[in-house]
């Protein structure tokens, strides 16, 4: 088993939920955000030490849910403070992106690293095309060719041009190229059926964000394992990466205490306008190609919302406990799922850091050396 | 817009008559077709509006009489040349689709003064042995032609007329997938050069043809067309004429991008 250590890098602060989308940023003290982007980044580093193969960056936009507008810049930083940790970027939103800056900053942080970047090309969340005013009806097709375009960028040997449905460009030669050849190793989303597809034909490793049912978890990797192999590839354990939300402390009941205020946070003060922003978005947008995926979506996030601790460790949805209960629910999807690697969140909602460090090393002494050789 | 007629014409040449259609106003454009024989496409009806276009019918397509002592691609690029002397009466672009590419990249690098723009779509000629080509089971053939079938063109041969024009083509080819000679002759090519292949191309894998190519030509831009396979006029036909006309119409200024030009 392989573990990645993610960040939001949320917000921790506000006192109540924001009344609409996008947050007014007028909470936003800079003092502030300069130590929590310290913090972080030390947080982030220190994964390294605690025995993980990746740290895991993100982008998201107008909200107190992630500071991390741009999480190529997150992830440069984390090149010149660590050693051999893999920089997985989780990713950059290639739809609302220029694809051609994609190509070159994923360079920039391969080179700069030595070759360390996973190079996340990810659809996105909903309610992020608001922000940067793309169709969400488009996001899919924006996917295809900017993942088609950003390939050729990497790895043509010659200048070249491109004329397609939504990106014209007359000559591109980005320097510098990757480290990693021909490229950097793909992950893609695979929440649903359709990305799941898109995923395998790419040969790309594959991330469900967040599990509220791991029958449906299942019916994706079943999906993407599929379409790697109708395209000659066959996907690895490690290439099925599935998120946790994750607290782990000395005890089950110190663990549960510091997940239900994390997740009371999270829940009631960051994702409160969210939701609302994106179910606009899927109610008036063809952003799902399926009606069900959007109501899937938006239950998977009423169901997280609404479940007890209990519940979601029993659901496969968090890891939480003990380090002896986490390395048994670990065991206990690891071989449900056959997923080889975790993307790992312990900073949820306002969880003080002090718990979040505790947890990591509680992480790297007592439930890696029983799980790393699953 | 009304579509600008064509007229088919012919002329005596050194090695035998030629036959070739031509119509529009303006620039003058050489086309040269490739194996399954000339076609005019929206494309270039939608170029013969700014241009003149000609384009004959190679020797032995068609049913059109063989010459003789016109055997091989460099025979019909000399062909050519002579085509561009006695009938447009001076330099001129020139437009080669996949096999017709091969011939235009001879006919630049051979007689490099006659040609002033040269744009080749998918050409023939430069793909490794084993490699791409067409297939001779019709549905294959048409699935490899085509990324949007719905696009294509309705057929105006019948399939014995294709297979006979194959069979010329085969003829000139020669067996020769990998043209090792026109690799070394591609410094001669001095027009500014447009390299076009669709992004799902299986007949002429980009990924050598196109970068030889690229490489080769001093002064050339390769293009993807996305989304297209090897009949780039047809699946793709509003990114292909884009790309052409503003090759075509401003040179190395079709860089720049300029709303008002497109």
């Amino acid at each position: 088993m392989k573990f990645s250590y993610f960040h939001l890098m949320p917000w921790t602060d506000l006192e109540e939920a924001p009344a609409q989308w996008p947050v007014s940023n007028r909470a936003f003290k800079p003092e502030r955000g300069k130590e929590l982007y310290d913090g972080y980044i030390d947080t982030m580093a220190f994964a390294e030490a605690c025995g993980f193969d990746w740290v895991g960056c993100n982008e998201h936009h107008f909200s107190p849910y992630g500071l991390m507008a741009n999480c190529n810049l997150i992830g440069s930083v984390l090149a010149s403070r660590t050693k051999n940790i893999k920089l997985a970027m989780l990713g950059n939103l290639i739809p609302l992106l220029n694809p051609i800056r994609v190509a070159e900053e994923y360079a920039m942080i391969d080179v700069m690293s030595g070759g360390r970047l996973v190079a996340g090309l990810i659809r996105g969340v909903p309610h992020e095309y608001i922000a940067y005013n793309v169709a969400p009806g488009e996001s899919r097709e924006r996917l295809r060719e900017a993942t088609a375009l950003i390939l050729k960028a990497w790895t043509e040997p010659e200048p070249f041009g491109w004329e397609g449905e939504f990106y014209q460009y007359p000559s591109v030669s980005i320097w510098p190229k990757p480290y990693q050849r021909p490229h950097p190793p793909l992950l893609m989303s695979a929440s649903n059926e359709d990305s799941a597809e898109f995923a395998g034909q790419h040969r790309a490793m594959m991330g469900i964000t967040l599990i509220a049912d791991l029958k449906l978890a299942r019916r994706s990797i079943e999906v993407y394992r599929a379409a790697a192999r109708a395209h000659g590839f066959e996907p690895a354990p490690e290439h099925i990466l599935l998120g946790y939300n994750t607290c782990i402390a000395e005890t089950d009941e110190e663990a549960r205490a510091a997940l239900r205020e994390g997740q009371r946070y999270f829940h009631r003060v960051l994702m409160h306008s969210i939701r609302d922003a994106q179910r606009l978005v899927i109610q008036k947008s063809r952003f799902f190609a399926q009606e069900q995926h959007g109501e899937r979506f938006v239950n998977r996030l009423e169901t997280l919302k609404e479940r007890s601790i209990d519940e979601m460790i029993d659901a496969g949805s968090v890891l939480c406990g003990s380090p002896q209960s986490v390395v048994k629910q670990i065991r206990r999807i690891h071989g449900e799922l056959g997923a080889g690697r975790f993307n790992i969140n312990m900073k949820i909602g306002n969880i003080p850091d002090a718990v979040v460090r505790r947890g990591m090393e509680l992480f790297r002494d007592r439930v890696l050396p029983e799980v790393a050789a699953l | 817009m009304t579509a600008p007629s064509f007229s088919e014409q012919r002329i005596e040449l050194s090695n035998g008559p030629l036959t070739f259609r031509t119509g529009g106003v303006g620039r003058p454009i050489l086309h040269l077709h490739g194996t399954g024989g000339p076609n005019l496409s929206p494309m270039l009806e939608n170029l013969a509006q700014r241009h003149t276009i000609y384009q004959p019918v190679a020797p032995g397509f068609d049913g059109m009489p063989a010459h003789p002592s016109t055997r091989s691609v460099t025979d019909l690029a000399d062909l050519q040349s002579e085509f561009i002397r006695k009938v447009i009466g001076g330099p001129s672009d020139v437009i080669g689709l996949s096999f017709g590419g091969w011939v235009a990249a001879w006919l630049a690098a051979r007689h490099a003064d006659l040609v002033d723009q040269l744009v080749l779509e998918a050409p023939a000629g430069l793909r490794d042995p084993g490699t791409g080509g067409l297939p001779d089971d019709p549905a294959e053939l048409r699935r490899m032609l085509y990324a949007v079938p719905e696009r294509a063109p309705k057929p105006t041969r019948s399939p014995e007329a294709l297979a006979r024009n194959r069979q010329v083509r085969e003829g000139y080819a020669a067996g020769i997938s990998l043209d090792q000679a026109l690799l070394e002759a591609l410094p001669r090519i001095k027009a500014r050069t447009l390299i076009l292949f669709g992004t799902k191309d299986e007949v002429c894998p980009v990924e050598k043809t196109g970068r030889r190519l690229k490489a080769g030509i001093t002064h050339s831009h390769l293009s993807f067309i996305y989304g297209a396979a090897h009949a780039l006029e047809y699946d793709q036909p509003e990114r292909v004429a884009r790309l052409i006309g503003a090759f075509l119409e401003r040179g190395e200024a079709f860089l720049v991008r300029n709303p008002e030009a497109a």
